[in-house]
């Protein structure tokens, strides 16, 4: 009787492994993962990477950004015609396109989307008060006419937010979301939808060039070590990196070295920095936000917390965006940053006492506090105190316009490819008392800093485009640099690893990769 | 009628009164504990970037700049006509939602108590066959220390044995990613069944097995240590030796005398394991990236997602109650020497 028991149980064992009991994947389509469900592919509803990642497979923009940042037309048949005022911008549109329900795309499409965007559109004020109304000349030319100038509405144009929906299927979502299903242009045609799996197809009736496999499954997982697990048991043929923790993206960075895996990476886009409250003391003090800005060594932070991974920073705006790797913000000297403080009566006895809050479901933050508190009692432990203080992201962002933080850790990735977009969020004010931003983006960052030159600045950036509107950028990025109401620590990237039988993930110049260049090697 | 019917037909009707008056006060703190924790939905779903136009807009559009009594009000009405509103973050129904996520844990539930009987109960017998012996102290050690295991801790040490290490398990889901699975009641080992699809059926158990034996097994250790004290209490009893006395064959004292009373108490531990396994295993969902409600909790709650959270702890709610409720007519009816 034991006997059979132990032999009952053995085949029970036995009939668990993979080749008598699971399906194997004979449909040749490639497995990509990534972190957390896809609640909806509504661009207008849809606010995660992940999300976006399949929109752009299943869509077209009006135009692309190219890994080194040039714009590349797509659904546009060429660059955009601005007008001299520069308030109308004219798009001609490529013809011969189907959207996946068989309809031509035209200029309706494009105004469709585009007011529906606005109306609905959860990330709608990325469009701000910019775009005053949407004409249609002919059937495939458009006329955006703007309020006002601005130059960054060609790097809006490659917002996956955007990307044009049949406006005969969604006729009756003009006003409503539709979450489950998804009628772009794009290379490939969902085949199936839930929340944790996407099965998408090539799209037999694509405009371009074909996708170069034979589809993807999209899957997800709920925790970082699942998803390490799954590519290290090649259960799965693609990671993508949003959410997985530095300790694993170190060890799959290590594994790629050892051509375990290959690894393909988005330019630096995620910007994460500390928000200094100027409004108040003790930060109100430009010598004590200098002096903390130089006892930031970045390096450390870096190589203690990402492993390295991670770039340091003395920018808030990513090298692929201003064409250069420049830093403006302070460098890392312990000893100057003394000798600022000593100036303003501090060390000798009397230490600055600076309360840091850093979002405790955010573990690279607590990391990078820590070490920056470490840093700080090696060095100028008879100058500055760092007060460490973890509280759950959404209370940070509900409280920061409140003016509770003295600093905060936070990041930013910039809705678009634009150096406007990482700008704007954290140095526009509409209201300025004092050099005290009452009202406005800055605000809402927590820094509540502000500053007349910077809007002039900004304005007059809306009315130029190309070189001269990046160095007037650059001039505001100097400007802030000068009065550090923020503090960059490094900008970071995403990263995809694929399996050796699988060509090399590549990222456009907005972090999505290309899911129709990834190919089966063996093919 | 029988005088004992009518007695327990009696019992259950105090009990089920009680029912209405538990969900109120499960659901009012519910709503009063989503609006006193920190952190605003409109942050959780479109970020901190966005101005304040948009934000107000928003607050606006999901009622959420209402007088917080009439949310009250109007969220206490909306459950008493079962309408649990809809999710802030994707605008669908709640109870859609919760009727898409449930099945799964339900599935994983049943499996895991199915697993933790037929691992425990054994394990139990063995041990009390082999009284005193060393074999029953093993059996005692393991018992102790699978229900003093972390459960996320488990499930994590098996899925990096079973599917990372030997490769013979999924590392997580409930179907095979390039499949599309049967879609009739949610339940997939039930749709592979009703659809004649043994190919699903194979695969839905490959994809079950892993979460619901390692969470049965670590179950196991309350339901073998249970039916090991109880039955070695229940055969020592002056009753079973009486039935000794008689001349009653062992065996036949066993199963028609011993076992059922013996049973009792984890009929009790049973229904509860359920109940609460029903509500979702939190951290064995999220270890296997199971779809099942806990999951769908976890994420509804860091999304600041209010009718969500709200609907899917109250339906958890109506379920555990209403199990308890079950079970306590179930003692009722089984043991004569409950008073009620």
């Amino acid at each position: 009787m034991k006997k059979n028991f132990l032999i009952t149980i053995f085949i029970f064992f036995i009939s668990l492994l993979p080749n008598s009991c699971g399906s194997k994947n004979i449909s040749q389509k490639i497995i990509v993962a990534s972190y957390g469900k896809i609640e909806s592919l509504d661009p207008a509803n849809a606010n995660t990477l992940k999300a976006l990642q399949l929109i752009s497979s299943l869509g077209d923009t009006l135009y692309e950004l190219s890994s080194n940042g040039e714009l590349i037309p797509k659904l546009a048949l060429e660059m955009p015609i601005i007008s001299k005022d520069r308030l109308k911008i004219t798009i001609n549109l490529r013809k011969n396109v189907l959207f996946h329900d068989g309809t031509s795309f035209n200029s309706n499409a494009i105004k469709f989307t585009f007011d529906r965007f606005k109306n609905i559109g959860k990330m709608n004020y990325i469009l701000g008060n910019r775009i005053k109304s949407i004409e249609t000349p002919s059937e495939f030319s458009v006329i955006i006419n703007l309020n006002k100038p601005s130059s960054s509405l060609n790097g809006l144009l490659t917002s996956v937010y955007l990307t044009p929906i049949s406006p005969i299927f969604y006729k009756e979502y003009s006003d409503k979301y539709l979450n489950e299903k998804f009628i772009g242009t794009g290379k490939y045609v969902l085949t199936s939808f839930s929340n944790e799996v996407q099965l998408i197809n090539p799209n037999l009736d694509y405009w371009g060039e074909k996708p170069l496999n034979k589809g993807i499954s999209f899957v997800g997982y709920s925790n970082s070590s699942s998803l390490f697990g799954a590519l290290k048991s090649k259960q799965i043929d693609v990671l993508l990196s949003n959410s997985i923790d530095d300790i694993q993206r170190n060890s799959l960075n290590n594994l790629s070295k050892n051509k375990k895996f290959k690894e393909g990476n988005s330019p630096f886009s995620e910007l994460s920095f500390i928000s200094l409250r100027t409004s108040s003391y003790p930060l109100n003090n430009l010598n004590l936000r200098l002096a903390l800005a130089k006892s930031i060594n970045r390096k450390l932070i870096s190589e203690k917390v990402s492993y390295g991974l991670r770039k340091p920073s003395r920018s808030i705006i990513p090298p692929i965006l201003k064409n250069d790797n420049q830093g403006l913000w302070p460098k890392y000297d312990y000893l100057e940053a003394r000798s600022l403080l000593q100036k303003e009566n501090y060390c000798n006895g009397n230490i600055l006492k600076i309360p840091l809050t850093y979002r405790s479901n955010v573990p690279a933050d607590k990391l990078i506090a820590l070490t920056w508190q470490e840093e700080i009692k090696n060095s100028l432990k008879d100058c500055i105190d760092i007060e460490l203080n973890g509280v759950e992201s959404t209370t940070v962002y509900k409280n920061l316009s409140l003016g509770i933080y003295t600093a905060v850790i936070l990041d930013w990735t910039g809705a678009y490819s634009d150096p406007e977009a990482y700008l704007t969020p954290l140095l526009s004010c509409n209201e300025i008392v004092d050099g005290i931003c009452k009202k406005g983006e800055s605000v809402y960052s927590g820094s509540f800093w502000g500053s007349n030159k910077v809007e002039s600045l900004f304005l007059e950036s809306e009315k130029i485009s190309g070189h001269k509107r990046l160095e007037k950028l650059v001039e505001i990025e100097k400007i802030a640099a000068n009065s550090i109401p923020y503090i960059p620590i490094w900008i970071s990237s995403q990263k995809a690893w694929s399996q050796n039988k699988i060509s090399k993930p590549i990222f456009n110049g907005a972090g999505i990769i290309s899911l129709s260049d990834l190919k089966l090697i063996d093919e | 009628m029988s005088r004992n019917l009518k007695k327990l037909l009696n019992y259950s009707l105090l009990k089920i009164s009680l029912i209405p008056i538990m969900l109120w006060i499960i659901s009012s703190l519910v709503f009063i504990l989503l609006r006193v924790a920190p952190g605003d939905p409109v942050d959780a779903i479109i970020g901190s970037g966005a101005d304040e136009v948009s934000r107000e807009f928003l607050r606006n559009k999901l009622g959420l700049n209402e007088p917080l009594i009439n949310q009250y009000f109007s969220y206490i009405q909306n459950i008493l006509h079962l309408d649990f509103g809809q999710s802030l973050s994707t605008q669908e129904p709640v109870l859609n939602i919760i009727l898409k996520s449930f099945p799964a844990s339900l599935e994983l539930c049943f499996f895991s108590i199915l697993s933790a009987t037929l691992i425990g109960f054994p394990l139990g017998l063995i041990g009390l066959r082999n009284r005193g012996k060393k074999t029953d102290y093993i059996l005692r050690i393991l018992g102790i220390a699978t229900y003093s295991i972390p459960p996320f801790w488990g499930a994590m040490l098996a899925q990096l044995l079973f599917s990372v290490f030997f490769k013979v398990s999924p590392i997580g889901g409930r179907f095979p990613i390039f499949q599309q699975q049967p879609q009739i009641t949610g339940f997939l080992v039930l749709d592979s069944i009703l659809s004649n699809n043994i190919i699903a059926l194979k695969d839905s158990l490959y994809h079950l097995a892993l979460p619901s034996i390692t969470l049965g097994f670590l179950l196991s250790g309350i339901f073998s240590r249970s039916l090991r004290v109880n039955l070695d209490k229940t055969l020592k009893s002056d009753y079973v030796n009486a039935a000794i006395c008689r001349g009653i064959s062992r065996k036949k004292i066993f199963l028609n005398h011993a076992l059922p009373n013996a049973l009792l108490p984890i009929v009790t531990i049973s229904g509860l394991t359920m109940a609460s396994l029903a509500g979702g295993a939190l951290l064995f969902e999220v270890t296997f990236s199971w779809p099942g409600i806990a999951l769908r909790l976890y994420e509804a709650i860091s999304q600041r997602d209010y009718t969500l959270v709200q609907g899917i702890v109250i339906f958890t709610s109506i379920l555990i109650v209403s199990l308890n409720l079950f079970v306590d007519i179930l003692i009722a009816y089984l043991d004569p020497r409950i008073e009620y």
